[in-house]
This record gives structure tokens, C-alpha cells and sequence, in this order.
């Protein structure tokens, strides 16, 4: 069955048509050509699809299309604004925050997210906030620096 | 070589290609740009682990709507490898494990090839398998591959395929009996390990399209293209030529992305698809089932100790489990001997070194290359070995560790190096105290434990490396190389190296994606030796690009070249301080003709024989560990509350960047050695999602990391470095399960110590020490 579905994905309007097996993440990648987000397990375990929709992290491989509309996204190729880079993105490039880089949309997402709760995390929050983004070169230690990092300089 | 600590080597440096990454612009395996013309690969896998087999309604499959191209064994009936081909590129009549391909289609959209996989029906008359390795050997076992002795590279292995032998490796010094019998200690214990996946979080996945006439290009996400392009041209009865594989962003590959698996399908069913681009890109599901394991491990291992603390004997026989195929795994074997006795200076030692058939998944080593698995056992054997003798276990490393000097293998004699730093260093960082026993509070016990490590880094018999690097007007300096960035910082060592050497501004530096296109078809240098022989090249390439620059400037000057350097991005001359822009040379030239190109290649190629199996054994890369866990006796739940891991990397070129490997070593350790394992039901993988196979979440890293850094230069190495990723996890298991036994007096020796083990084995050890308090009492 087909959609007509209207909803704002990094701030800019958008009308499509979908089908009603469809999934927010083949949307995005397919349809919209953003490959920030990423196929990792279509299961929703390793969090490599993580986008925001309606301020809350998601998995958009468990979202279905039909359900977007009316929402608003924020995905990875949202963060950074023009050219310049987002503080978080900043900061995962200096404290190496990224080795094969596959989680990282995600991991910045979940990040995002958190910092949109909690302006200054302790490291205990941002454990928690990951934990449903997996990592398999096992950067979580950089990752966490690069978010605490992160936030302290926004202040 | 001495060590420069300059203003760019050994200081911190960003990740170069981090950016496009943190952006969501880089291309990983289902990211390739392609319009409406893409098709879409699937494949057909066999869910028996031994069985005959007859594939039925193909015919129906091929004409399901968009449906463009299907190929079964009965099309192409071909075998695989790069060594020996021990494998099928699709089975025909006979399965031999589990997640074997059947057939491969392409169709117009993933919903399509999907249908026409379920068109077809596969009728299993199963057969007798084995399974693990004590049924592999078991007299008139069945045999996994019976016409072995017909398959290409037979004759470079030590094999018994009548015995599921797939080959063996030993190396033996001294008389090990007679100084066991001597021996004032003796311990003889048996470990093991559970089979792995390398569970990328990229599954695998690529592009190919045919191009004019037979010209295959393949848009991939491999550690190895040059290897694979080898493999898969062979397969497919191509010249090497033909195939032309690049090399984007790389989502992980711990070892699954080196040797061949699903690539060579996807070439076959692109050259059936009549010129169409067609992407294959794998489900978790299929990567679990299909891909590689690494291979399961039983040890026995035996230790002898003289009255004066030495250890004078070792006997270690590893077994491994490599399914059925051992061809990814054998490079490994001849590093497991090496390494087998652990890091002592033994008299007397054997290792032997044997890779088993069974009808399970191929093998392929994984992070750590084994070696990991190796010093799971010979770490824990030393600390029982110490308990026995009533010694420290410090003390009992340090009396024997190798040092520099030592010869322990025919014309090979040990580097300096820094192993007693790593063991004390990481004891420190934890706080371990010799005379420390355990803590309990409640029914939580604490303990800390330490191991070592020593991994060969062997140069492989007609290894290449390659590096060119070119400057011109438009792209200033861009750097070719056969090696793949896979997240261990890679491209920003060659741009270290290169704004350091040519004095550059490193934003002038592009790596460019690895393309096989750029070099001969070739056996690779990959992991364990990527830093050192592409260091290699690239400073042949720096230097002679430098002598093109100042060549050129000095005709330019008439100057001699001797009074002319490179200073900043300048061309200056000591003698006359004059000063010429290299970016104003490369894009304005000097007036007359077109600006100037200059482009230097290095090459690197081993000089050892290039179709045998030994390498050349070049260097030892060094570690320790230490950690501190806590156990909850009632639950066996484990906390691993500090884990230190040290490496000597002769000089830390980047030295955030090597710290960052460690940590990351010390996490994937951490979660192979607490949660990781691959499980069969009669051959059939069982563990198929991250449920089921859970790798390390945030929560399960252990509360303190401690990465150290120890730096004795390895004369050899660029700017005295020496490799690490892959060496970064050896003997991080067995500080582990050093520690649990020091906090519950309970040893563990399969891997992985799940909460489930831990717990049965606490009880066990309760209920023995119950019965023995009681028999005490009575006796009383």
C-alpha cells in the first residue's frame, strides 16, 4: 500500500510517496540519498542507523515509513552547519573518536541527542547513552573523551 | 636508526580522513553511487553441514520477474584460494558446511532476487559429519576433503587428508623429555577456545560491473585487493589484468575482508549481467552464517620449572578447528609455532601446530591472529606453574622472559625489546602487590592478574609493497599506495610521513583509495607488517621525490643541489637564501613550458621464495597486561574494573593514535574473552545476531582503561617503529583469567569465561571445598 507522507528531515520539508514495508532507513538512503546512516543489522541492536526523530534517537531500520509523517529527522549530514563542523564532530576528529568510522553517524547521533538532555554528562551518562551503539574496533573509551569533550566547550 | 622526535613524527596528529566519516560522506559497502541501472545480488546459502544435495525449480528461478542472471554450481564449477583451493566458489552435488554457496542471483531489486532465491528448492540427503576437532580425528572419521591431494597448492602442505590433517607446523630445540623429566615442577594442562567471528559492522558487501569485453570492475571494501583480485582472476579463469578492484572506506575488518569469501560471487554473477553495475551487499544473518570463523583452539601445554626458578621445558600442541578450509589460516600457523612457548628463553622446547578439517564454516584469523589464543593458554600455564613452585608470578616472568641477544630460532636472534617494561608497567598501573590475596566484601570477591605477550611479525614469502607519490599543480600531493586504511589510522601515518619528509603542509597530502589498477597483480603486505614495509617505501619515494624537486630547482638556480633543501613547502638554498614556493612551482611552473610533475615509486618486495609457506621471522612485537576484576561468588556475574595493556612499538609515530589502537585492543579483548562465541547445532551456526553473538557494549567495557606505551626502536622500522594493531590483544584473556583465579581460586580454562561458566565452576569449586572441609572434620 502507498503513502503520502510530509515530515522535516535536517530542516528541510520533504513530501513522499512510500510503500507501507518500506523502512525510514531505506527511505533515507534510498530515496533521499543519505548514507550517513547505516545498515548494520536491520534488528535495531547495533544502532549504526541511529537518526533523531521528534528529539528522540531511534533506530531507522525499526521505523517504518508510514510513521514518519509528521515528524521531524535529524540525521548525521544535519549536524554539521554548511561547512563548518558540529563541536562533537570537532572533537571526535582530535581525540580519535573514530578508527573504521562505520558507527560513528550513530554514535555522533546518540551523542547529539544526549548533549540535547544533559548539557554537561558525566561519564556514567554518556556509558549509557551508547550503549545501543556498537563498536566493533572497541572505541568506545575515545568516543566518550570526544563527547565529554565535546560538551564542555560548548559552554 | 635513531629516534626523531621531530615538530610531526612522534607527536599527536589528526585523523586525515576522520572528516568525510563524521560527515556521512564516506563510502562504505552499500554507500557506492549508482542510478536505477543497479541490480542486486543475492545468494543462495546451504543450511546442512555435510550433505548431498540436489538444487530443484532453477528454472523457475531464472524466470521470476527481474530476474536478470542466476548462476549454480552446475554453471560454473570452479574452486577458490590462495594458497591451496580447498574451496568451491559455489558447491556442487556435496555440501561440506553449513553457509556454503549454492547460487547466486541478480535481479532487478533486492525484493526480486529475494523471490527467486525462494523459487527454488534444495533436497538435503544428509550426511556423517564432523564437527570439532576430537571427531575430526576420531579413526574412521569421515573425511571432509578426500580428493585433497588433487587440489591446486597440495603440495605445499604438510597434510593427512585421510586423517582431516589440513597441515602442520613444529619447530623443536633441546631434548624437551629428558628436561621434563629433570624438572623439579611440572604442570600439564589443556585449554581452549571458542571459535569467533570477526563481526565487522559493516556485513560484506560491493559493486562490480562488467566494462568492454571480459574487464571486471569491483567497487569493494577489503583489506586485501590485490589479493583478491588474484584469487577471484584465478577463480574465474580471467587474467589478472582483467579485474580491477577498488578500494574505498573499509567498515571493519579484523581479518574477514583479507582473503575471499562472497567477493568471487559477485564477480561471477557480474560478468552474467550484460554490463549492469550489481551490488551485493550481505545481511547480518548471512555475515554470521556465511562469512569466516576463526578457528576454535584446543591447547596442551606443559611447563617445567627447575629448583632455581627457570623454566626449562615446554611441550605445546595446538589444534585448530578450521573448518573446511584451512587456506586464510595458514600463514598463521608458522606465527603460532614462533610464538607458542610464550615470551621465555626455554632450552628445551616443542610446538606443534595442526589445522583440523571439519564440515564447518572457513577459517580465517582474526585480530590478534591466533597468537591471542595462544598466550590464553601459556599465561594461565605460567601462573600455575608459579603457584606450584610457590613463586610470584612476576618474579617468575621476569627470571625468564627473552631478551635481547637471546637466539631462540635459527638465524634469528632477539631484538631488544620491551617486555619487562610492559609486565611492570601494567602491574603498576593497576596497583598489583606481590603478597596481595584476594579481597572479599560480601559476596564480591577482587583479584588482579597479569600476562604477556610476543607476537612474530614475519615477512611472507613474495610480500610487495608499493607506494607512489606525485606532485603536480592540480592535486598538489597525492599518495597511491596497496594498503588499506581499516580504522587503525593507516593514511595518517603515510601523511605524517610524508609532510615530515618533503616538510609539506600536511592539507597539501591526498591518500587516494587503493586501486589494483595502479600496480601488477600480487601477494600483498596486509596486517602484521603493513607500517613497517609501507614505511619502507615511502621513504624510497620521499627521497627520490625530494632529489626531483632540488634536481629541478637546481638547474633553475644553477646552484649545486647539495646548498638546497626543503623548508616548509619552500625550495630554499642554504647559500644564497633564496626561497621558491614548491605550490608556486607545481601550478605556475618557472616561465617557460608547462609547471613541472614530479612522481617517485618505492617499491618493497620479500626476498623469501614466493609460492612457499615460511616467512621470514623479521621482529617480535611485546606486550603485558594486567587486570583487576570482580566477581560475584554467588551469581558469577564479572566486573573487569581495570585492564592495563602496554606494547613496545619501538616509537610511537603518532602517539595518540597508537594509544587509541590499545584501548580499542584492550575493549575487543575484553569482549571476545567475556562474551564471544560462535555456536554450531550439528554445523549449523546458531549464533546469527548480536543477541545471540554479543560483542561489547559501553557497558561491558572495563571500568578503567590504562593504555601505556613503551618505545625501544627497532632499527629496521620507519623512524624506529614497529607495527600494533594486530599485536595489541596478545595476552589480555589470560591477565583476565589470571585475575579471576587469584579473586575466586577458581581457573577457567575455555574461553570465553561467560557469567554461565563462571558461575557452574564457582559452584563446583564450593561444593569440592565443602566436601573437603567436611572430610578434614571428620578426620579430626
Amino acid at each position: 500500500m502507498k503513502h503520502h507522507i510530509s515530515f522535516t528531515i535536517n530542516g528541510q520539508s520533504m513530501e513522499l510517496t512510500v510503500l507501507s514495508h518500506q523502512t525510514l532507513l531505506e527511505v533515507i538512503r534510498n530515496d533521499l540519498r543519505l548514507t550517513g546512516a547505516k545498515h548494520g543489522c536491520s534488528t535495531g541492536e547495533c544502532g549504526a542507523c541511529s537518526v533523531i526523530m521528534n528529539g528522540e534517537v531511534v533506530n531507522a531500520c525499526m521505523v517504518l515509513a508510514p510513521e514518519v509523517d509528521g515528524t521531524d529527522i535529524l540525521t548525521v549530514e544535519g549536524l554539521s552547519d554548511g561547512e563548518e563542523l558540529h563541536p562533537l564532530q570537532k572533537s571526535f576528529i582530535d581525540h580519535h573518536g573514530v578508527q573504521c568510522g562505520y558507527c560513528a553517524p550513530g554514535m555522533l547521533i546518540s551523542a547529539k541527542a544526549l548533549l540535547s538532555r544533559t548539557s554537561r554528562p558525566h561519564e556514567e551518562e554518556i556509558r549509557e547513552a551508547l550503549v545501543g551503539n556498537l563498536c566493533r574496533c572497541g572505541a568506545y573509551a575515545d568516543i566518550i573523551k570526544s563527547i565529554q569533550v565535546a560538551s564542555r566547550a560548548r559552554r | 636508526m635513531v629516534m626523531r622526535k621531530t615538530h610531526i613524527i612522534g607527536k599527536p596528529f589528526p585523523l586525515v580522513e576522520a572528516q568525510k566519516k563524521l560527515t556521512g560522506t564516506s563510502c562504505y559497502a552499500g554507500d557506492e553511487p549508482f542510478g536505477p541501472d543497479l541490480l542486486h545480488a543475492r545468494i543462495l546459502f546451504s543450511t546442512r553441514g555435510h550433505a548431498r544435495f540436489q538444487l530443484r525449480h532453477v528454472d523457475v528461478a531464472r524466470k521470476q520477474p527481474g530476474v536478470v542472471a542466476l548462476i549454480t554450481g552446475a554453471d560454473l564449477q570452479t574452486r577458490l584460494g590462495a594458497t591451496i583451493e580447498d574451496r568451491m566458489l559455489l558447491a556442487v552435488e556435496e555440501v561440506h558446511f553449513a553457509g556454503q554457496p549454492l547460487a547466486v542471483v541478480a535481479a532487478e531489486s533486492p525484493e526480486a532476487a529475494s523471490a527467486a532465491l525462494a523459487a527454488m528448492e534444495v533436497v538435503y540427503e544428509d550426511m556423517p559429519g564432523v564437527y570439532d576437532i576430537e571427531s575430526a580425528l576420531a579413526a574412521n572419521a569421515p573425511q571432509v576433503h578426500p580428493a585433497m591431494a588433487t587440489y591446486r597448492g597440495f603440495d605445499k602442505l604438510d597434510a593427512q587428508p585421510e586423517r582431516n590433517i589440513a597441515h602442520r607446523v613444529s619447530f623443536r630445540r633441546g631434548d624437551v623429555d629428558a628436561a621434563l623429566a629433570q624438572a623439579a615442577f611440572v604442570v600439564e594442562r589443556t585449554y581452549t577456545a571458542a571459535p569467533l567471528q570477526h563481526a565487522p559492522l559493516e556485513t560484506h558487501g560491493g559493486v562490480a560491473q562488467l566494462q568492454g569485453q571480459d574487464e571486471l570492475t569491483m567497487w569493494m571494501h577489503v583489506q586485501a585487493p590485490f589479493l583478491q583480485r588474484q584469487i577471484i582472476a584465478r577463480a574465474l579463469h580471467m587474467p589478472p589484468e582483467n579485474l580491477r578492484i577498488i578500494t574505498h572506506c573499509v567498515g571493519g575488518s579484523f581479518g574477514s575482508k583479507v582473503f575471499v569469501s562472497v567477493e568471487g560471487l559477485l564477480a561471477a554473477i557480474a560478468r552474467e549481467a550484460g554490463g549492469r553495475p550489481v551490488r551485493l551487499h550481505l545481511t547480518r544473518e548471512e555475515e554470521f552464517l556465511a562469512v569466516f570463523m576463526t578457528p576454535a583452539m584446543r591447547a596442551q601445554v606443559t611447563m617445567g620449572l627447575d629448583e632455581a626458578g627457570r623454566i626449562v621445558a615446554f611441550r605445546g600442541i595446538y589444534d585448530w578447528n578450521v573448518g573446511a578450509s584451512v587456506d586464510a589460516f595458514l600463514r598463521e600457523m608458522q606465527r603460532i609455532a614462533l610464538a607458542g612457548t610464550g615470551p621465555y628463553a626455554i632450552p628445551h622446547a616443542e610446538v606443534q601446530v595442526n589445522a583440523i578439517y571439519t564440515h564447518l564454516l572457513p577459517a580465517a584469523p582474526m585480530r590478534g591472529l591466533s597468537v591471542a589464543q595462544v598466550h590464553w593458554a601459556v599465561e594461565q600455564l605460567v601462573d600455575e606453574l608459579a603457584e606450584e613452585a610457590g613463586l610470584s608470578p612476576l618474579l617468575l616472568r621476569q627470571r625468564n622472559l627473552v631478551k635481547g641477544g637471546d637466539q631462540l630460532f635459527p638465524n634469528f636472534v632477539m631484538h631488544a625489546n620491551g617486555l619487562e617494561s610492559c609486565i611492570l608497567e601494567t602491574t603498576r598501573a593497576i596497583g598489583w602487590q606481590p603478597d596481595q590475596n584476594r579481597e572479599v566484601t560480601g559476596t564480591i570477591a577482587r583479584g588482579k592478574g597479569m600476562a604477556m605477550g610476543w607476537s612474530p611479525i614475519i615477512i611472507s614469502p613474495g610480500c610487495k609493497s608499493r607506494a607512489t607519490i606525485q606532485c603536480d599543480g592540480e592535486n598538489l600531493c597525492t599518495v597511491i599506495v596497496d594498503g588499506v586504511d581499516v580504522g587503525q589510522g593507516f593514511y595518517a601515518f603515510i601523511t605524517q610521513l610524508i609532510a615530515f619528509e618533503l616538510n609539506f603542509p600536511s592539507e597539501w597530502i591526498t591518500v587516494l583509495p587503493t586501486d589494483t589498477a595502479n600496480y601488477e597483480s600480487d601477494w600483498q603486505a596486509i596486517y602484521n607488517n603493513l607500517l613497517w614495509s609501507t614505511g619502507k617505501v615511502l621513504l624510497q619515494a620521499t627521497a627520490e621525490l625530494k632529489r626531483q624537486i632540488l634536481s629541478y630547482v637546481s638547474e633553475l638556480w644553477e646552484e649545486p643541489m647539495t646548498h638546497l633543501d626543503l623548508v616548509d613547502g619552500d625550495v630554499i638554498s642554504y647559500a644564497t637564501q633564496r626561497r621558491l614556493s614548491v605550490l608556486k612551482l607545481l601550478q605556475e611552473g618557472t616561465g617557460d613550458g608547462p609547471p613541472p610533475v614530479f612522481r617517485a615509486t618505492g617499491v618493497y618486495e620479500a626476498t623469501a621464495k614466493h609460492d612457499g609457506l615460511d616467512g621470514l621471522l623479521q621482529s617480535f612485537a611485546t606486550t603485558g597486561f594486567a587486570a583487576e576484576v570482580a566477581v560475584n561468588l554467588e551469581t558469577g556475574d564479572l566486573k573487569v574494573l581495570q585492564l592495563a595493556g602496554a606494547a613496545d612499538v619501538g616509537h610511537a609515530i603518532n602517539p595518540e593514535g597508537v594509544k587509541a589502537q590499545l584501548k580499542g585492543a584492550i575493549i575487543q579483548s575484553t569482549s571476545q574473552t567475556l562474551l564471544e562465541e560462535l555456536r554450531f547445532k550439528d554445523g549449523v551456526p546458531v549464533t546469527l545476531d548480536f543477541m545471540t553473538y554479543p560483542i561489547a557494549t559501553t557497558a561491558d567495557m572495563p571500568q578503567k582503561i590504562h593504555p601505556i606505551v613503551v618505545e625501544i626502536p627497532q632499527s629496521s622500522g620507519p623512524y624506529g617503529a614497529r607495527d600494533l594493531s594486530n599485536h595489541a590483544l596478545v595476552g589480555a584473556s589470560a591477565a583476565i583469567g589470571n585475575a579471576i583465579y587469584r579473586a575466586t581460586g577458581v581457573r577457567i580454562r575455555e574461553l570465553p569465561i561467560t557469567a554461565q561458566r563462571l558461575y557452574d565452576a564457582l559452584k563446583q569449586f564450593h561444593a569440592s571445598r565443602t566436601r573437603a572441609d567436611a572430610e578434614e572434620n571428620r578426620g579430626q
